[in-house]
């Protein structure tokens, strides 16, 4: 009795053990995702020491955004300072024995996020229409050898407009220390002298995803005008989707004749294809990038375009199908048994009808594999992109999109933020992907490994 | 109907383009665009009223060195384009951008006397023009007042030399170990500036580069030495890209920027109070030193309408256009006549940013930021040494030596 | 009659018309594009001249360029580390993984994810985790603060399980000495003590400065005992996180080879009283082989092509402590303001394509000649 108590027991902390150690290796594996996705929402991703308490995420501050834009005449969610709306505000600071406290210096800031750029499209600022009222001491009371004391005001908007965005600052005597306020501030300045808000009317959600929303809103097109962003998206998805089309059938086609027919030369192009899978992308890029500078031997003038480069026609035709996606099918052709494809020529079809009738629609299993693998592989594409699209912005895909948000916000000023949100949004159709389709993420890889 | 009739008047138009003389333009993308369209809405196009010439800006949103130089070699490039004296040595002797000595002697508004001299040599080669300068920038020191009053120290001013603005920075720097007194980006970019007020010139007149030069290793061993002191600080080290970053985060008190940062400054620290005076004299020498920044436009040499690309290239860069720019605080112009300007006297820091930068370019021994054929390749065997030495990985004498090694690499290839 | 013979016309073309678009694209963005390299590489060509034959010289050159030797050494060694790292790592944890126990789909999935995300995205993560004031960093400055809680807390286990152990060997219970559910108990109880003992002070950390790794920006080298084969930080980062992403792909592709091991292997085993060891070293291994095969050469053609790391990082490391000879290649087709010399990229590009055969070959060799494992 107590032996198979004993053995019971056993098994268990031996399933305990494996789940311990399951669970310690997602730590490594997704640890760093899910570090790097708290720290997405964060105003500053790049802190020291480097925390899991996002203000963000604090249900006060999620209280205070949502009340602060409902005040303002917003919606609490989405937020926005309303025609007359009236915000009231308050914060804490405390001061030393000895130094009196003074009234923060309230301003509603002139100032745009993400740049020169974005000001030039901004017909009024909250600033010119906002009016500081009644900055009163609301509480004092002395606290570890000195005074806390809490001032509120109220900020008015005097006008007829609806303002997206209310960027405000505070500005005390040097020494005084800022303590806490309605909302927490995005950032504090100047030795602890200002503290600055990046938008105090945002609502809830445009607080909780700041970052997300600057990434759609900062990066746009000065040219045309559009928004970078989601064009990028759809850049992607449009290119990943003609690639998958022209792969799907170009290789079908492709692998069932070197499967199934006997021709002059087919030695010679299965070879070809072999070394082609050898030889890596970076040899033979030199030439396929002066190919399309010209247009494919000038052919493309024909159709008035001097030049392939920049454009996805010269991304398209490059890549019409790969030639491991070719070998996937051939190995799938293979394997299927020769009567199939023999009762239907004696029956007189032609190669086409046996292609097309019989065979293709036999070829589900790898054409699903090969559906997500080429997905993905497109999706996350980078150096052939990058070689061929430099200009204007609004064609590149999205690896590329995620290059210039580095660019931007990381070269400059290490503003961490939009590049960490803007990552997060690229991964997230893979991600998706990758959680509905599983099983045939699993079998794309073993079907481009079932190497005879 | 309204927007019928809109639509027919555009096709019209665009067929009356294409049998006109069309010009093409060039340039970066980003706030360029904005400008130089609002510039060409403003100025060109009335300007070319009934000349049949018509002008059309194409914007290239990254990487614009390498677009121009597939465009001119696959022979689509525009008809005026962006030269930037960093990159232009290359393209300038590859035969495809045109000489405009003769045009200039024939143009009754532009000449070559019009332009600042230094700015017109950095596109000058053996005596032929390929690009005419439009703007420019240099460096000065721009520097944070809030941390400077804390510490109570003076800011810095003119009258600085090298050991006068050490000191200053390292009383700053005093103030607490994150807080540093100048960034020190290693880069040749910046501190090459400080070896040009020691009396280094990149090229020997046998065109050799010599990193032992006295006044080069005396530049050197002031902007590393203050690093390893702890008066200054790499940008990357306080998790900042640039000098301008790390001013904006309040971690260090001064940065040799040029006018360049004040739209960034504007974006990432709204409230900072700065300044900006000239670059520091060197203690013997007595000289500042500078790099000039400049871009010009150039004129593709297979260009089907030069005369026209001229005519434009004219108006691109006359006084009027000029003054519009630098009045919006965009960029300095680079017409001698310009000089003594109402904008540079205005009492804000922003136009007095701008006129330190100004002043840079003609005080002491300014040369361009131009490295012949070799372009960036130059710098970074030194860019390397700095950063080395700075991060405490090598001493300054093997760093130059290994620089030097690498430096003679890519000079032979 | 006519028909008949138009028909057959049209079966003898079906072949090619079948192949027509792959042919395209293999012959001129592939035979006709290495044909055309091969050209290039000895040439002068700058885009600009019409080239001009130059024999060896661009050859020669590459192998003068200190860049080039620095890009061919980053890339050896960085193909040998990651490629050995991921294989070893993606067997290992293919073979902890192939259990039945519930929700194992889920931890698959989980560990997938990396591989999954785009190399781009994946870089953009770790630069911001690999920064000067970053998580890793900050991940090692509190390892340095524990660590005397680590030691101690490591030594209460290993006390706790020789104490059970000891007990039921008296009690002369079959027991081995790494027993996981006395393991799983003698941690438990060792991370409770230790957590008391930090909590109420018994226990001192060491107050020490955070931990000041430069990963990026940096030219030292690493391990310093290695001399001139060890390699330079920045690369090693890179090797760290790629190996991280790379070895899920391999893992997914050593389950499934673990699968199709015929369960009367095992079984046979089983009946002979083999050890666990000798059932890895005599079975395991040896079935595994052609997937070890396709594994090795996947990661060694993969690693010697990396790119994409390189060029995102950018200016962020020394260009000489992350070349690698793809990027060698690309920056001499796009230099920065110099004019582009396609005639030594081109010979830095059949470089590598020859270096991946002998590579390549190579192996073969090596892992084909040891015992008869797979037809590859």
């Amino acid at each position: 009795m107590a032996g198979m108590y004993r053995l019971r027991a056993r098994r268990w902390t031996n399933v305990a053990a494996i789940y311990g150690f399951l669970l310690l290796l997602s730590i490594v594996f997704m640890g760093p995702f899910v570090f790097a996705f708290l720290s997405s929402l964060k105003d500053n991703p790049t802190e020291w020491p480097p925390s899991l308490l996002v203000n963000q995420l604090k249900p006060s501050n999620w209280a205070a955004a949502f009340n602060l834009a409902k005040q303002g005449g917003g919606n609490g969610f989405t937020g926005g300072f309303g025609p007359h709306g009236e915000i009231y505000f308050e914060a804490t600071y405390w001061t030393a024995q000895g130094q009196e406290p003074a009234p923060p210096e309230v301003v509603v800031a002139r100032r745009v996020q993400g740049g020169a750029a974005l000001a030039l499209r901004v017909e009024h600022y909250a600033a010119d229409y906002t009016e500081v009222r009644d900055v009163h001491q609301v509480d004092q009371e002395p606290h570890e050898g000195g005074l806390l004391t809490t001032y509120g005001f109220t900020l008015v908007n005097t006008s007829d407009l609806h303002f997206d965005t209310v960027p405000m600052d505070l500005t005390v005597p040097m020494r005084q220390q800022f303590v806490s306020g309605t909302l927490t501030p995005n950032r504090i300045e100047r030795l602890g002298r200002a503290q600055s808000w990046d938008n105090v009317s945002s609502g809830l959600f445009p607080y909780v995803l700041a970052n997300y929303a600057r990434v759609f809103r900062e990066n746009y097109s000065v040219s045309t005008g559009k928004k970078l962003f989601g064009l990028w998206i759809r850049n992607s998805f449009f290119l990943a989707a003609t690639r998958v089309l022209t792969t799907l059938i170009f290789a079908s086609m492709a692998g069932y004749v070197l499967a199934r027919l006997k021709f002059w030369g087919k030695g010679a192009i299965f070879g070809l294809l072999l070394f082609s899978m050898m030889v890596p992308q970076q040899v033979t890029f030199i030439s396929n990038y002066l190919v399309l500078r010209d247009g494919i031997f000038g052919l493309s003038r024909l159709f008035g375009v001097p030049t392939l480069l920049n454009t996805y026609g010269g991304l398209i035709i490059s890549g019409l199908v790969g030639a491991s996606s070719v070998f996937i099918m051939k190995q799938f052709f293979e394997r299927l048994p020769a009567s199939l494809e023999e009762s239907a020529r004696i029956d007189g079809a032609s190669t086409y009808t046996v292609f097309f009738r019989i065979m293709l629609p036999l070829a589900k299993p790898p054409l699903g594999a090969l559906t997500i693998l080429t997905f993905q592989g497109v999706w996350n594409e980078f150096f052939w992109p990058l070689v061929v699209i430099t200009s204007p912005q609004d064609k590149y895909p999205l690896t590329l999109g995620l290059l210039t948000l580095q660019r931007t916000y990381g070269a400059a000023s290490f503003d961490w933020g939009p590049i960490l949100a803007g990552t997060f949004i690229s991964a997230l159709p893979v991600l998706i992907l990758f959680v509905v389709f599983q099983q045939y993420f699993v079998e794309g890889i073993s079907f481009s490994g079932n190497k005879e | 109907m309204k927007r019928i009739g809109l639509v027919l008047v555009m096709m019209l138009l665009a067929v009356s383009a294409a049998s006109a003389q069309q010009v093409r333009i060039g340039g970066h993308g980003g706030t360029d665009t904005v400008i130089l369209e609002e510039m060409i809405e403003l100025f060109i196009r009335p300007a070319l009223e009934g000349t049949g010439i018509t002008v059309q800006y194409e914007p290239i949103a990254d990487d614009f060195q390498r677009y121009i130089v597939n465009a001119l070699s696959a022979g689509t490039a525009p008809d005026l384009f962006y030269l930037d004296s960093f990159w232009a040595g290359s393209v300038m002797r590859s035969g495809t951008v045109e000489p405009l000595n003769a045009y200039l002697e024939k143009s009754t508004v532009l000449r070559g006397e019009d332009i600042v001299r230094s700015l017109l040599d950095a596109f000058t080669i053996d005596g032929q023009i390929y690009g005419i300068p439009k703007d420019f920038n240099t460096l000065a020191v721009f520097y944070n007042k809030d941390l400077f009053d804390y510490a109570g120290v003076e800011y810095p001013s003119n009258d600085d030399n090298w050991d006068t603005f050490y000191e200053k920075l390292a009383a700053v720097a005093a103030i607490d170990p994150d807080i540093y007194g100048l960034a020190l980006p290693p880069e040749y970019a910046r501190f090459g500036a400080l070896a040009h007020a020691a009396g280094f010139t990149p090229f020997d007149e046998n065109g050799a580069t010599d990193l032992f030069d006295p006044a080069f290793v005396d530049a050197f061993r002031w902007y590393t030495e203050m690093g390893l002191e702890g008066v200054g600080v790499m940008p990357a080290d306080i998790s900042q890209g640039w000098g301008g970053g790390a001013l904006a985060s309040e971690q260090v008190a001064a940065a040799l920027e040029g006018a360049w940062i004040l739209g960034s400054l504007r974006d990432e620290a709204p409230n900072m109070q700065y300044g900006a005076t000239l670059l520091p004299k060197h203690p013997q020498t007595g000289q500042r030193g500078n790099i000039i920044y400049t871009v010009a436009w150039g004129m593709n040499a297979n260009s089907p309408h030069k005369d026209a690309a001229f005519r434009v290239l004219e108006l691109l860069t006359s006084e009027e256009v000029q003054q519009w720019i630098l009045e919006r605080g965009l960029a300095i112009p680079s017409r001698v006549a310009l000089a003594d300007n109402p904008y540079f006297t205005q009492d804000n820091v922003e136009a007095q940013s701008n006129y330190t930068v100004f002043l840079g370019a003609s005080d002491g021994n300014v040369l361009p930021f131009s490295f012949g054929v070799y372009g960036g390749d130059w710098m970074q065997p030194i860019d390397q040494a700095l950063s080395a030495v700075l991060s405490k990985q090598v001493g300054w004498e093997e760093a130059l030596r290994e620089a030097q090694t690498r430096l003679d690499a890519v000079m032979q290839r | 009659m006519r028909n008949l013979s138009l028909r057959r016309a049209g079966e003898k073309l079906a072949p090619y018309v079948l192949l027509a678009p792959f042919l395209f694209t293999l012959i001129i963005f592939f035979g006709y594009a290495f044909v055309r390299v091969v050209y290039f590489s000895f040439t002068n060509y700058d885009l600009f001249q019409q080239p001009q034959w130059v024999g060896l010289k661009n050859y020669v050159d590459i192998f003068r360029d200190m860049d080039f030797a620095r890009a061919m050494k980053n890339s050896l060694t960085f193909m040998a580390v990651v490629t050995t790292a991921q294989t070893l790592f993606a067997l290992l944890l293919a073979l902890f993984l192939n259990q039945k126990v519930r929700g194992m789909k889920f931890f698959r999935a989980a560990y997938y994810m990396p591989s999954v995300a785009s190399s781009v995205v994946v870089t953009l993560i770790f630069i911001w985790f690999f920064q000067r004031r970053g998580v890793l960093n900050f991940l090692i400055s509190k390892f340095n603060e524990y660590r005397n809680v680590i030691v101690l807390f490591l030594f209460a286990a290993a006390v706790l399980q020789l104490l059970q152990v000891g007990w039921e060997k008296m009690r002369k219970r079959p027991v081995t000495l790494m027993e996981p559910a006395f393991l799983f108990l003698s941690l438990l109880v060792s991370f409770m003590l230790m957590f008391a003992g930090v909590r109420l002070g018994f226990i001192p950390t060491r107050d020490v400065a955070p931990a000041d790794i430069i990963w990026f920006n940096t030219i030292k080298t690493w391990p310093s005992f290695l001399g001139p084969l060890s390699f330079s930080v920045p690369l090693g980062a890179i090797m760290m996180f790629n190996i991280w992403t790379t070895s899920p792909t391999f893992m997914l592709l050593y389950l499934a080879g673990l699968q199709d091991i015929p369960r009367e292997l095992y079984e046979a085993a089983a009946m002979d009283g083999a050890e666990r060891w000798h059932v890895f070293r005599y079975i395991i291994v040896p079935q595994l082989k052609p997937i070890t095969f396709l594994v090795v050469t996947m990661g060694l053609i993969g690693t010697l092509q990396m790119f994409d790391q390189v060029a995102i990082l950018g200016a962020q490391a020394p260009r000489q402590s992350i070349i690698t000879l793809a990027y060698y290649i690309y920056t001499n087709i796009f230099p920065s303001s110099s004019s582009p010399r396609v005639g030594m990229a081109s010979a830095a590009a059949i470089f590598l394509a020859l270096l991946t055969f002998v590579i390549v070959a190579a192996q073969r060799k090596v892992l084909g000649s040891e015992g008869d494992g797979g037809h590859v």
